[in-house]
């Protein structure tokens, strides 16, 4: 059997936080890599410590790579080993990379697959390698199901439904010049094309799981001013120092940190304490603080225990639910005063910011809720959503691409040619798209035949 | 009575489009063939409209022609008019199409038939087969004489009881005039072959000379013909074989003395007429089990479902130069023949229209064609060969294309050799077949450019190149046709590469062209190659971009479809393979890994354990699943 496979990548450990984690890559365009990331000749099996540069040149992290030479390797294929700090975010920034260097990403089970096939393993474990296979599989399939049954498999119906249509209006008049069709319309296909394109667009921007994997999950600490919430923060950070970047907040009106919550990489908005009878200068602030609160996934309301339980801002309010909010009564060295009833049933904790009491309890909460966030955590799982957005911005740039095209009045036959580029990559998300379909809806929307 | 205890190598049942270029293609390799008819008058018969070519049929029809066929020669001597469709849309989805003399068309084949070497014509009624060990061996005919054969190919149209209807009267027959093949799918179903039902339908004929023309718009051909066969690679061997054996003349030069067709519209008395005899269409009624194809609906069809159209197009087509009868395309229907004789006269042109033939539908048998290798063999029989209608499929070409490949694989058989079988990347006979054999069709299937994903390598001019690799092989052309092509196929080379690199004015030829604005005229040399080369040469340089993103696809599918599935495969024994994927595999039995992908239900997992499964087999004998 021969083959000339294509370069593929993925993560090699668990998801999650650890001391390390390791990116694999395997196939012919290994040792390019090596020199282009490293600038560095690939010298086999040696451990080599460098900084990892994307390919636009911004370091991501320092790292340790091995290189193995074909048939030397796990796979029998040239081999690259990347191990880096053991956060998701920077596992995924230079999965990233590898993508967009050309690589792809590795289905499941294909590192074993491929050590399978080309005679690194023996016939015992071509069976075990199935089962992997299988056992990976309907695991990804798994993950990818919850996510297409959520809100991004309603999105990608829509968009796919859409180009279906279009598609039929242009092969129609393609498969059936000699019918008596309406006139031909490019105007009003260009316009639904635009509109499709727009939504891929959004749905690339807002794709929300992608942001959590890129951006870390966003949370919200607010409360009355003097409540501890920079407390909080210092304290929450304070912790992690070790491992997080600290970033400036882009106004002077909050500050943003990473830190690490379980597996969860979080972005932590210190924001200014909200007053229900503020001064103009306080009001400033407060407006800030309701900016990043419309778009906050984790609320962190933290509540001065010694003092009768306050207001909330109506816009604030109406974002908390009991699954996005813990309620943090801080200042527990003190006596505290009666407490109020929670406008929601919130989970509660209780700490002491200045000596950190009750914070692991606080951190392990924030970790429970922000599970919830991940429909699963498995690595396949970081991979499909690497692939998705991969898969849309393909699918913009060839509806982008066949939009001009309609407008340049370029022949018919290569306007379909970019939209058929972009069904396919849109069935890359969810599922290959026959041709059958374009015909079904060609024929139920024209009155064809002789 | 037995015909000769010597077997033939092929017996081709049925003498339609695609009986006629089996027996062609298997006598043309050398293999001893017999061909038999319930009618030798009707051999290669229009029965529907008086057309070939067409959208993605054009491109069959070219195809046929770069594999030995006969189909697109006998179009361009007998053509009456000649257009090419879709000059707008791009070079690719261009296709040729002619409105041939029924009558000349069917003589000159039937002419080349009776002078082709190898060959024997034989017109007596197949009513069953004969098998020996589950092997094909031969047919018995109603004449009582059997014929012994190494290998069988089942044409039999719309003939395997076929049954027409015309309102609530109904004929056996499976075409008007002609009568129906009904023991032999009792034959089919004893092998094990299973048989469902399809249905279609052809319009009403009328009298030219009762037709008013006035006031109706002419559809003339174009003054430019474009023609079916390569006449640019065809030698004097070649063009007219068999004018050449000095016999008759038959045909014309192509493109001389076209005539016109016509356009008309239904009226709302039309629609009037059809929705209150709706009852008694034989669609309407209930009368019709099998399912019609949809691009080709009845005018009951078209009213219903399209309601809110005030009028459909008809077409007046002649049916040939020496008579007078008209087809009219669009009006296919079940309807009674009296409802039919108002129908025609509510459209313009036609208030006094003489009806020589009603419209009719007919049902028939066909066996689904997921039973069949994409060599046309039965799966189930060794030896028996099917093509055409019977694999579910409509149109001329369709079946022609399958007859071709199914005369080829025939033969290949007999000499023990590995059958020939064009993929999904090179033409639209690989699609065809592959859509066939991996996917099955619910209705009668017609091809459609859009069914092909790489559409856009299938400009209808390439189609003797792209196919070289198997006419050569196959030695399917003869020798000077083939040393011309491979001439061709290095001048286009030449001349790509020669324009990517020469530099003019402002960048490379190349560049220029694909700006479309080449401040001078190209170089004389490059002027000075035929029009094909130039054209071919011209598409690849202009389309660069496009080409290659369709070379890098199938660069990709090239490795899952080299490996193949071994056929001692047990898909529901194998460990890992979800449930549903091993069922639809043991439904379709790939016969490789990339016919398996594209199974619906089938995922990249489960072809990943097939792979894995079929290395361990290679490496060792005995691994699970494989017996």
């Amino acid at each position: 059997m021969s083959f000339s496979p294509d370069t593929i990548a993925a993560l090699a450990t668990p998801a999650g936080t650890s001391a390390i984690a390791v990116v694999r890559a395997s196939g012919p365009q290994v040792a390019g890599l090596v020199s282009g990331i490293f600038a560095e000749t690939p010298l086999p099996r040696m451990a080599r410590h460098a900084d990892y540069r994307d390919a636009r040149g911004q370091l991501v992290d320092d790292v340790l790579f091995t290189f193995f030479a074909a048939p030397n390797s796990f796979t029998g294929e040239d081999t690259l080993e990347i191990s880096c700090h053991g956060n998701p975010f920077i596992a995924q920034k230079i999965l990233e990379d590898l993508l967009a260097r050309g690589c792809r990403t590795a289905e499941a089970g294909e590192f074993s697959k491929r050590a399978f096939l080309n005679g690194r393993m023996d016939l015992s474990q071509a069976e075990a390698v199935m089962d992997l296979i299988h056992a990976r599989s309907e695991r990804a399939l798994a993950a990818a199901n919850q996510q297409l049954r959520g809100s991004l498999g309603r999105h990608m119906g829509l968009l796919i439904s859409q180009l279906v249509n279009i598609l039929a209006m242009v092969e129609a008049y393609i498969d059936f010049p000699d019918e008596d069709l309406p006139a031909e319309d490019r105007q009003s296909v260009l316009s639904e094309l635009k509109e499709l394109a727009a939504a891929t667009k959004q749905l690339i921007a807002t794709s929300h799981y992608g942001e959590l994997l890129r951006e870390g999950i966003k949370t919200v600490i607010f409360g009355e001013p003097n409540a501890g919430k920079s407390s909080l923060l210092n304290r929450l950070v304070g912790r992690e120092r070790a491992l997080v970047s600290a970033e400036p907040g882009t106004t002077r009106d909050y500050l943003e940190e990473r830190i690490l919550a379980g597996p969860h990489a979080l972005r932590l908005i210190d924001t200014a304490g909200f007053n229900l009878a503020p001064t103009p200068l306080e009001q400033r602030g407060i407006e800030k603080t309701l900016e990043q609160a419309a778009e906050a996934d984790l609320f962190l309301w933290v509540i001065d225990a010694t003092r009768p339980l306050p207001g909330l801002p109506p816009a604030v309010a109406a974002r908390l639910t009991t699954a996005n909010t813990i309620a943090v009564f801080n200042k527990t060295d003190l006596p505290p005063a009666p407490r109020g009833a929670l406008p929601q049933d919130f989970p509660v904790v209780t700490i002491c910011a200045l000596d950190g009491a009750g914070i692991e309890e606080l951190q392990t909460m924030i970790a429970r809720l922000a599970d919830s966030f991940q429909v699963e955590t498995g690595d396949e799982l970081i991979a499909i959503n690497v692939r998705h957005s991969h898969a849309l911005v393909q699918a913009q740039q060839a509806l982008e691409s066949a939009g001009q095209k309609l407008s340049d009045k370029t022949d018919t036959e290569l306007v379909a040619s970019d939209l058929r580029c972009a069904l396919e990559a849109f069935g890359e998300i969810s599922g290959k798209v026959d041709n059958e379909k374009i015909l079904d809806r060609l024929f139920a929307t024209f009155c064809i035949g002789k | 009575m037995i015909y000769s205890k010597t077997p033939f190598d092929v017996i081709v049942c049925g003498a339609g489009h695609a009986g006629v270029e089996a027996c062609l293609a298997a006598s043309r390799m050398g293999a001893t063939t017999l061909l038999l008819t319930g009618n030798i008058d009707t051999i290669a018969q229009m029965s529907c409209n008086p057309a070939i070519g067409g959208q993605a049929k054009g491109q069959i029809v070219r195809e046929i022609d770069a594999l030995g066929g006969e189909m697109a020669i006998n179009t361009d001597v007998t053509g009456i008019q000649f257009r090419l469709l879709n000059e707008s849309k791009g070079p690719a989805v261009q296709s040729p199409r002619a409105q041939c003399d029924k009558k000349a068309y069917q003589l000159r084949l039937k002419h080349t038939l009776e002078l082709q070497p190898n060959l024997q014509v034989f017109q007596a009624t197949v009513t069953g087969l004969i098998f020996e060990a589950g092997k094909v061996v031969g047919c018995r005919t109603n004449l009582d004489v059997e014929f012994y054969g190494r290998t069988v190919i089942i044409t039999t149209g719309t003939f395997l009881r076929g049954l027409m209807h015309v309102g609530q009267n109904k004929n056996e027959g499976g075409r008007l005039g002609d009568f129906s093949a009904k023991t032999l799918s009792a034959s089919l179903l004893e092998a094990g072959i299973e048989l469902q039902r399809l249905k279609t339908g052809t319009p009403p004929r009328i009298l030219g000379r009762s037709i008013n023309f006035s006031g109706l718009q002419e559809q003339k051909g174009d003054p430019e013909p474009t023609l079916f066969a390569f006449h640019d690679t065809r030698g004097a061997e070649d063009l007219f074989h068999v004018e050449l054996t000095g016999e008759r003349r038959l045909g014309w030069t192509p493109g001389t003395e076209q005539v016109s067709c016509w356009m008309t519209y239904t009226t709302p008395e039309s629609e009037r007429i059809v929705r209150e005899n709706l009852h008694k269409s034989a669609m309407y009624s209930g009368e019709i089990a099998g399912v019609g194809p949809r691009y080709c609906p009845s005018i009951e069809d078209k009213f219903v479902r399209f309601a809110d159209k005030p009028r459909h197009l008809l077409f007046l087509e002649p049916e040939g130069r020496n008579t007078n009868e008209y087809y009219i395309n669009g009006l296919s229907t079940s309807l009674p023949f009296d409802v039919q004789l108002d129908l025609v006269h509510s459209i313009p042109g036609l208030e006094h229209a003489q009806l020589l033939r009603p419209a009719y539908a007919v049902e028939y048998d066909f066996a689904p064609p997921t039973q069949m290798f994409p060599s046309l063999e039965s799966r189930k029989v060794e030896n028996l060969f099917l093509a055409g209608q019977i694999n579910g499929t409509s149109g001329y070409e369709e079946a022609a294309a399958q007859g071709l490949v199914a005369g080829v694989n025939a033969a290949r058989k007999v000499r023990g050799e590995p059958p020939m079988i064009i993929q999904r990347h090179e033409g639209y006979i690989g699609v065809l077949i592959d859509d066939l054999v991996t996917k099955g069709t619910i209705e009668p299937y017609r091809m459609f450019t859009s069914r092909a994903e790489h559409r856009l390598l299938f400009n209808h001019g390439s189609a003797e190149l792209r196919l070289y690799e198997h006419s050569n092989n196959h030695k399917l052309l003869s020798y000077n046709r083939l040393s011309r092509i491979s001439a061709k196929i290095k001048a286009v080379e030449y001349w790509r590469a020669f324009l990517e690199t020469t530099k003019s004015i402002g960048g490379t030829w190349a560049e220029l062209i694909r700006r479309s604005d080449p401040k001078t005229e190209l170089p004389a040399e490059f002027l000075g190659q035929t029009k094909e080369i130039k054209a071919e040469t011209l598409y690849r340089v202009k389309y660069r971009g496009y080409l290659e993103r369709e070379y890098r696809q199938i660069e990709k599918l090239k490795d899952v479809e080299k490996i193949n599935i071994p056929s001692s495969i047990d898909f529901l024994a194998i460990p890992g393979l979800r449930r549903e994927s091993a069922l639809k595999l043991h439904q379709f039995k790939p016969q490789n890994l990339g016919q398996a992908s594209r199974i619906s239900g089938v995922n990249p997992a489960d072809i990943s354990i097939l792979m894995v499964l079929i290395a361990a087999g290679k490496r060792s004998r005995g691994s699970p699943g494989i017996a």
